[in-house]
């Protein structure tokens, strides 16, 4: 156990943040804004992108992108995530809280089989990211990659511009919390999202922090009643926004039961 | 095998009462529902406050029938249908012949509003006809407009009269003809006034946006609510409406009421928003949602497409 991950940001960031950008000055502003936070905090900072740190108050290192990430690779979600588990315990062997990555990930996205695969890698990121001194912003060119596959990526963070956010809330796979809003526009994106976030129940439940779930609508509660009824689970649903309830009551969902917090 | 004027008839029995005094109602209710409880069919009161007490004395002690809380069950028309559809599942699968209910709206429902109810007293002729159901309608003609007899008339196939008399109702019309029919939206004051939004093909979420900052009057509960019925709304206007949709919001003192037209026609469901969806309905699920999330909801087909106003909040 190194560690908790979010002691370098305790705020609703949790540590994980996606930048979507059209101008590439744009990745390396937001990325000396994050890699400054991290270095405050004492961590290791690693930039990975196609600029040139200078003038800034630290420096972090220096990854090229087609060296971090070959270009046409397709991420092998565990094996990343191994790679980034290895720097953070060296960086700490080496004195430092942990480690602060911010990264261009565009090279990485590009196909959808390279898309799914990084997808899913968000996702062991985050988790990891709950009791392990990581942080990072993952940066993507929504010029290049469109708007569409951009918010997708964006939805599995918990820190993104993105209308919700699916992200991990514990390190286990037995839920994650849910934020913002999910409608017929975004109903795609939630059931890729569900798909990738890879849920395990525990006692027959897969637990959904929605404290930060202000909409949803009656096709994305249907969706995640399937998504919960496929894992043989019932999805424990916790959200201020009660109206929720009331649709889940009329709908008859049985896979999903939505618990009132206002 | 059913008891009384519904013996050999298949599914809804559906007739009205009209009744001028406490003594005319209890001659029809009392042996309506001795009778039923005697051939051991479930007898179910959703009569208003005071038709329930005159009928409740006039009963023996313990008699076995039902009082349902009339408020809680006609608040809105698709919400009546779905407690009333349920009801019905539980007592015929204990194996009830048939079930006899006794029900009166309550009396602000024959007000501004009364064109859902008489949608839903429509809609109710088709919505139960799987169920072995009798069921008679009380209206105190003392209270009740000509205009809205003249619905009733229409919306029942039969009347029930003192004496154990059935008429059949000359003006009754088919429910899906009667549904279908195009009937302008009352005319509601606050629509006066400007419009604080007024957004052409808005996305769902600009729509919801559009109604939270004109609910500030709402409570909570009906503002989470206006917003789903607009989500939905502007979700199945956009999707199988034809463009554009326009959505036009207004705040009054004590309510919101919430446009949305679409160049098309509208559901060609003539039930759509009062029972759950069909499969066959495009948009069905959230219509009949809508239905269940407003205070009042209405529609209409005008020379600019199909409109359909919600209103949350104080509408009698």
């Amino acid at each position: 156990m190194a560690g908790n991950g979010t002691t370098a940001r305790r705020d609703a960031t949790l540590g994980h943040t996606c930048l979507t950008y059209d101008d590439p000055a744009d990745f390396d502003t937001a990325a000396r804004a994050f890699l400054a936070a991290g270095h405050a905090a004492g961590q290791q900072t690693w930039y990975v992108g196609n600029g040139k740190p200078q003038g800034w108050e630290f420096t972090p290192e220096v990854l090229a992108v087609a060296a971090h990430y070959p270009a046409g690779s397709v991420i092998d979600p565990e094996a990343g995530l191994a790679a980034y588990a290895e720097a953070t315990d060296r960086a700490r062997a080496e004195g430092y809280t942990g480690l602060c990555v911010a990264a261009d990930a565009t090279a990485l996205v590009r196909t959808p089989a390279q898309l799914e695969a990084f997808a899913r890698y968000e996702f062991l990121v985050d988790r990891y990211m709950r009791d392990h001194p990581f942080t990072a912003m993952c940066a993507f060119d929504r010029g290049e990659l469109g708007a569409d596959v951009t918010t997708e990526l964006a939805c599995a963070h918990p820190d993104s511009q993105a209308p919700f956010r699916l992200y991990a809330d514990r390190p286990d796979r037995s839920g994650a919390a849910l934020a913002g809003e999910l409608d017929a526009d975004t109903l795609t994106w939630f059931e890729h999202t569900l798909q990738r976030c890879d849920l395990a129940p525990a006692g027959g439940e897969l637990r959904l922090d929605g404290s930060a779930l202000t909409f949803i609508d009656h096709q994305s509660l249907l969706s995640l009643d399937r998504y919960a009824r496929g894992l043989g689970a019932t999805a424990v649903l916790r959200t201020p926004f009660a109206s929720a309830r009331r649709m889940a009551e009329l709908l008859e969902l049985t896979a999903v039961r939505v618990k009132d917090m206002s | 095998m059913r008891s009384g004027a519904a013996t050999g008839h298949q599914g809804c029995f559906h007739e009205a009462l009209p009744y001028s005094s406490g003594d005319e109602l209890l001659s029809v209710v009392i042996p309506f529902l001795l009778d039923g409880v005697a051939a051991g069919e479930p007898a179910v009161v959703a009569l208003g406050a005071e038709g329930a007490a005159l009928v409740r004395a006039a009963l023996p002690v313990d008699s076995g029938v039902l009082f349902l809380p009339v408020d809680a069950i006609y608040t809105r028309p698709a919400g009546a249908i779905r407690a009333y559809r349920e009801l019905l599942g539980h007592r015929v699968a204990r194996g009830a012949a048939q079930v006899r209910v006794a029900g009166e709206l309550p009396r602000p429902a024959l007000g501004r509003t009364w064109d859902w109810w008489a949608r839903y007293e429509a809609a109710i002729n088709h919505a139960f006809d799987d169920f072995p159901l009798w069921t008679l309608c009380a209206y105190d003609t003392r209270h009740t407009s000509a205009a809205v007899l003249a619905d009733v008339a229409r919306t029942h196939p039969r009347f029930i009269l003192p004496g154990d008399r059935h008429e059949i109702s000359a003006a009754y019309t088919e429910p899906r003809t009667f549904l279908m029919e195009n009937r302008p939206l009352w005319p509601d004051p606050v629509q006066q006034r400007a419009p604080l939004a007024e957004l052409t093909d808005p996305t769902p979420a600009q729509a919801r946006q559009a109604v939270r900052a004109a609910a500030a009057g709402l409570t909570a509960e009906a503002c989470d609510d206006l917003v789903v019925a607009v989500s939905e709304t502007v979700t199945n206007a956009l999707r199988y409406g034809h463009p554009p949709a326009r959505l036009s919001v207004w705040s009054g003192d004590d309510r919101v009421l919430v446009a949305v037209t679409d160049a098309g026609e509208g559901p060609k469901d003539p039930f759509a928003g009062l029972l759950p969806h069909q499969d066959s309905a495009p948009g069905g699920r959230g219509l009949w949602i809508t239905y269940q999330a407003c205070d009042h909801v209405a529609t209409v087909r005008d020379e600019t497409g199909w409109t359909i106003r919600m209103i949350a909040g104080e509408v009698n």
